[in-house]
């Protein structure tokens, strides 16, 4: 027997219903006041300021470790709140889900703009910061750091994707990913330089994917060097991989995904 | 020529013993089996809607038509069975759209709106149309936690009338709001209709099924029991329900 086929979706704006998701997001969580947007956009350029202003104090005679530091507390902020939002999104707007057809996949892409407007400003910052005292990257380091962002906005992705729909069938995923990032925070290199691991076993810290990312940025931002071109080609690998997984799961489970609701 | 063509549809519902819905509970009772009940929600239906039709579906609760109007909207997946939905659809499902609670009256428009199919700038300019259709002008800078229900389910039959593509699939339609908002609704539900849009609506009120629509649909148990005209459906339905 012919399966049955759902109607298309067709000429629907998709432009138009992210644009409105992100801007009702921002709105509803600063309180749609210019008071909460300004705060929204000066808030990780104030948390720039303090951790500058702290680790210089306590890391005075170590310049590179406290800019290390703050990279890799930005970028780990980004992935923390990104994946735990992109986790929860469809099931935070099953109103939408359960009452209207639309390319769901919307809703995810939507939940982790918040998370990217932060690193964003915190980018700007940076950059600004590092220009300022005269260490700003070459255009090179630059390029390459964006493409760093934008494979870490894949691993998001995917990593959102895929959860998004599985915990509308394990409602207790959330807390057990809290669980697992609170032990990813320490694995990856954020608040130790990974010269004090043994070396045979880095290969198993990279494959935690926040792990490669904060260190080429520090690499092209901080310490003026390049990974290796086979580094570059793994780290796309890994999140080609990560998004395509949950892209498959994502495809598997969202057209049921309102009878889970 | 259909626009609808549903043939031989099928779903069911496979309720467990015990539910599992979380990992500790599927990790800690793994090596527990499970039976699991089925529930045929719909068996084996098939029919036609032609293009500026108006279907009616009636039946007691528990028939299989909220789920019927879910699988026409591909809010819900057939388990077998073949549908060919030729035409955008704009569904109004259980007395409109759920909202963001914290969002104003105008956002949320923007929201379901452009959900419901309108584009970004038809949804902008079509904002104080929809708010007047609504009767809700006044409140439209309101988060929409102060409004009531039935203020809810207004604004959402109004953006739906508005984001009406082709095929509009109505569940409980002129349920909602008082005396002049219901008559209203039905004649922006004619003018629809005398536009030539298709309209496959649910609902238990013999007037709503015997009045606007050519045709009617009359389930029982999952199963297309009478399809005939909507008076004739009316009948059959008040029949079934005096006999118990």
């Amino acid at each position: 027997m012919r399966p049955a086929t759902a109607p298309t979706v067709s000429n629907f704006d998709i432009w138009g219903m992210l644009w409105t998701l992100v801007r009702t997001d921002f709105k509803s969580r600063y309180h749609a006041t210019i008071g909460g947007f300004v705060w929204a956009l000066l808030k990780p350029a104030l948390m720039f300021v303090v951790l500058m202003s702290v680790f210089s104090l306590i890391f005075a005679s170590t310049p590179h470790y406290r800019l290390n530091l703050i990279v890799g507390l930005f970028l780990w902020d980004f992935f923390g709140e990104a994946t735990k939002t992109g986790l929860t999104s469809l099931q935070a707007k099953g109103f939408l889900l359960s009452k209207a057809r639309f390319p769901s996949w919307i809703l995810v892409v939507a939940s982790l703009s918040n998370a990217a407007i932060t690193l964003c400003v915190f980018v700007v910052t940076f950059l600004a910061y590092l220009a300022a005292v005269g260490r700003a990257p070459g255009a090179a380091g630059l390029a390459l750091f964006l493409l760093y962002l934008t494979l870490f906005s894949l691993i998001v992705s995917g990593f959102s994707l895929g959860s998004s729909v599985l915990f509308l069938r394990y409602r207790d995923l959330n807390q057990v990913w809290d669980v697992i990032a609170q032990a990813g925070f320490f694995i990856a290199p954020i608040i130790y330089p990974l010269d004090i691991i043994p070396e045979r076993y880095h290969i198993y810290l990279y494959l935690w994917p926040p792990t490669p990312v904060i260190q080429f940025s520090r690499a092209v931002l901080i310490d003026g060097g390049f990974p290796t071109f086979k580094a570059h080609v793994l780290l796309v690998i890994m999140a080609a991989a990560v998004f395509a997984g949950g892209a498959a799961i994502f495809r598997a489970y969202s057209p049921n995904a309102a009878e889970h609701l | 020529m259909s626009v609808i063509e549903v043939r031989q549809l099928a779903k069911s519902f496979w309720i467990p013993s015990a539910k599992r819905e979380t990992v500790r509970e599927h990790v800690l009772h793994f090596y527990r089996p499970r039976s699991f009940e089925r529930l045929d929600v719909l068996r084996s239906v098939s029919f036609d809607v032609g293009a500026g039709e108006t279907i009616g579906i009636m039946g007691r609760n528990g028939s299989g038509k909220s789920t019927l109007l879910k699988i026409l909207c591909g809010i819900y997946q057939a388990d077998s069975g073949s549908l060919r939905v030729r035409a955008p659809v704009t569904p109004i499902l259980e007395l409109g759209l759920g909202w963001n609670p914290e969002l104003d009256g105008v956002d949320n428009v923007m929201l379901i709106g452009t959900a419901m199919g309108l584009r970004l700038r038809e949804a902008r300019e079509s904002l104080d149309e929809i708010l007047t259709f609504a009767g809700l002008e006044r409140f439209a800078g309101m988060p929409l936690k102060h409004y009531s229900s039935g203020m809810a389910a207004r604004l959402a039959y109004s953006i739906a009338f508005k984001a009406v593509r082709d095929i509009l699939v109505l569940d409980e339609i002129f349920a909602v709001g008082d005396q002049e908002f219901r008559a209203r609704c039905e004649t922006r539900y004619r003018e629809l209709n005398a536009a030539g849009h298709t309209v496959v609506l649910v609902s238990h009120e013999p007037r709503v099924i015997s009045t606007f629509c050519d045709r009617a649909l009359l389930l029982e148990g999952g199963a297309i029991v009478l399809d005939a005209s909507g008076a004739e459906v009316v009948t059959e339905y008040g029949r079934r329900l005096s006999a118990g």
